[in-house]
């Protein structure tokens, strides 16, 4: 089964050491444990001010990765000329999504910026990722955020933009967490932090959203990468389901039509 | 998928697990995803307990707790049952010590975080588990976020663990879960150099890169305590990805808590 990664990042992480922070190093990493494909962010650009240079980065890095490597920006809704910067990461660097950081960049998903966001991103045809968190809040650095994007924040902020696609990156959702709510086929759910085995969380979120609504992800190198495949073997859906979970559903979200 | 490596001739042993209630009974249906969830990642047994994290469990409610360990033991042999206790109810606490372990047939105690490790009042309960050689595992973390601090007040960081076990040198302590949520790399700073009666359990959900590798570092591989705390995939995944060698993984998987519930006198 060929999987695509859609949660893995590049660069630096200030708050603790990273065991890899290089392009290669991720790379060698991910395909020794099996995985055809990735997406990557790039780190730093939850911490430059101006994110584009982050941008502009991940696209150096990823000269001659990109046969493995689809690149994912970040923008700032806040900061000067961000809808520039998303346009030339899109058109320009060949990124195929953008990745959103509320919770550093000091913003609400119920705001105007996000919602502008929101809207190039569906007239640019890629999707918005957003992380429910970086890294465990329990463990934080002084210097890092308390704050997450939790579940009923992005739930809402799909059904306000039903024409952008969201990737719901390090997300713990369960299928109850849908009761009594309209359908939401715009949203897309990460599965590296669900229970599989263990009450099968992540079949039983199939069952109510569908398969064709879930992604794998790892959060490599932030996170061990074996979890995460762990999972998706111990779920109960069928092959065809797997597959779709495994990568087939992220090529699509990422109009990306073949391996 | 490069994840099939759990492929030694030895029993994999989960050194921090839980049973739970439903009802006032063993929740059976929770059992039994427990018990599937560990046959796929390839535990064979389970050290379990039922905690309470209401802020001073009284005698009758942790008398009930263990009795849910007890059903669950009556189901399989799989479970190792750990007595859960409030110390601060000394008399009573080593009743049910005397209750579930001398007579009812567990392996070790488990403590919440109702009192830090090296709180005076444990003082009875630490030496009777000397006494009786068998292990006592707490609730563990270095927390950093505001919620968790004001929700767990006393809990216990290594500091607290490293100040007991040199009160108590005859008594094993297991500081449980490592990738319980807090600041592991903090915790595992302060075990360097630190009492060899103090083991880690692998448990919790953070499988940051590198977190097994570390621990084995700082603790070396005799100290270290395979387990997941209902984290199964994080837990078995994590050990797989740490670069450990066959004898390390046979160590951490079994060998490191079968020598520890082997001394237990009583049997």
């Amino acid at each position: 089964m060929k999987i695509f990664d859609i949660n893995t990042a590049i660069g630096h992480w200030p708050f603790r050491k990273l065991e890899f922070e290089s392009v290669s190093e991720l790379r060698n990493v991910l395909e020794s444990h099996g995985i055809s494909r990735a997406a990557a962010v790039n780190t730093n650009g939850i911490f430059y001010k101006n994110c584009h240079d982050a941008n502009l980065e991940l696209h150096s890095w990823l000269q001659g990765h990109e046969d493995f490597f689809t690149g994912i920006a970040t923008v700032n809704p806040l900061y000067a000329k961000w809808d520039k910067d998303l346009r030339e990461s899109v058109e320009c660097l060949g990124f195929k999504g953008v990745r959103i950081v509320p919770q550093y960049h000091d913003y609400e998903l119920n705001s105007v910026p996000a919602a502008e966001i929101a809207d190039l991103a569906a007239a640019l045809a890629i999707p918005v990722f957003i992380p429910q968190r970086l890294v465990d809040i329990r463990q934080r650095h002084w210097l890092d955020t308390e704050k997450v994007n939790d579940f009923e924040s992005v739930y809402n902020f799909c059904i306000r933009h039903p024409d952008t696609r969201i990737i719901y990156t390090e997300a713990v959702v369960s299928a109850e967490s849908f009761n009594g709510k309209e359908k939401c086929p715009n949203l897309f759910i990460e599965t590296s932090r669900m229970r599989s085995a263990y009450g099968q969380q992540i079949s039983k979120l199939a069952a109510v959203i569908g398969a064709g609504q879930l992604v794998f992800g790892s959060g490599a190198p932030f996170k061990e990468i074996s979890p995460a495949l762990l999972k998706l073997r111990n779920t109960n859906l069928p092959e065809a389901a797997q597959k779709q979970l495994a990568g087939e559903n992220a090529l699509r979200i990422l109009n990306k039509y073949h391996w | 998928m490069v994840v099939n490596k759990v492929t030694g001739h030895y029993q994999i042993i989960d050194a921090h697990n839980h049973v739970w209630s439903k009802d006032g009974k063993l929740n059976i249906e929770d059992m039994e995803n427990l018990l599937e969830a560990a046959e796929r990642v390839g535990i064979n047994r389970l050290c379990v307990s039922t905690p309470l994290n209401t802020p001073c469990p009284k005698p009758d409610e942790f008398r009930k707790c263990n009795d849910i360990v007890f059903e669950a033991m009556k189901k399989t042999d799989k479970f190792i049952g750990f007595c859960f206790v409030n110390p601060g109810y000394v008399r009573e606490t080593l009743d049910e010590i005397q209750r579930c372990v001398v007579d009812g047939g567990m392996a070790g105690v488990k403590l919440y975080h109702h009192y830090f490790i090296c709180d005076p009042a444990l003082t009875p309960l630490l030496e009777k588990a000397a006494e009786l050689k068998i292990p006592v595992l707490m609730h563990a973390g270095k927390v950093m976020d505001t919620a968790t601090r004001l929700a767990q007040p006393r809990l216990s960081n290594a500091e607290h663990f490293i100040k007991a076990a040199k009160m108590f040198p005859e008594t094993i302590f297991i500081q449980g879960h490592i990738g319980g949520g807090g600041d592991w790399e903090w915790n595992l700073r302060m075990l360097e150099d630190s009492p060899a009666n103090i083991y880690l359990d692998t448990s919790g959900s953070v499988i940051d890169g590198g977190i097994v590798r570390k621990t084995v570092a700082a603790l070396g591989e005799d100290r270290v305590l395979f387990a997941t705390d209902m984290a199964f995939e994080e837990g078995v995944g994590k050990i797989l990805d740490a670069g450990l060698s066959e004898t390390q993984m046979r160590k951490i998987f079994h060998d490191n808590i079968s020598g520890i519930l082997n001394r237990r006198k009583v049997k």
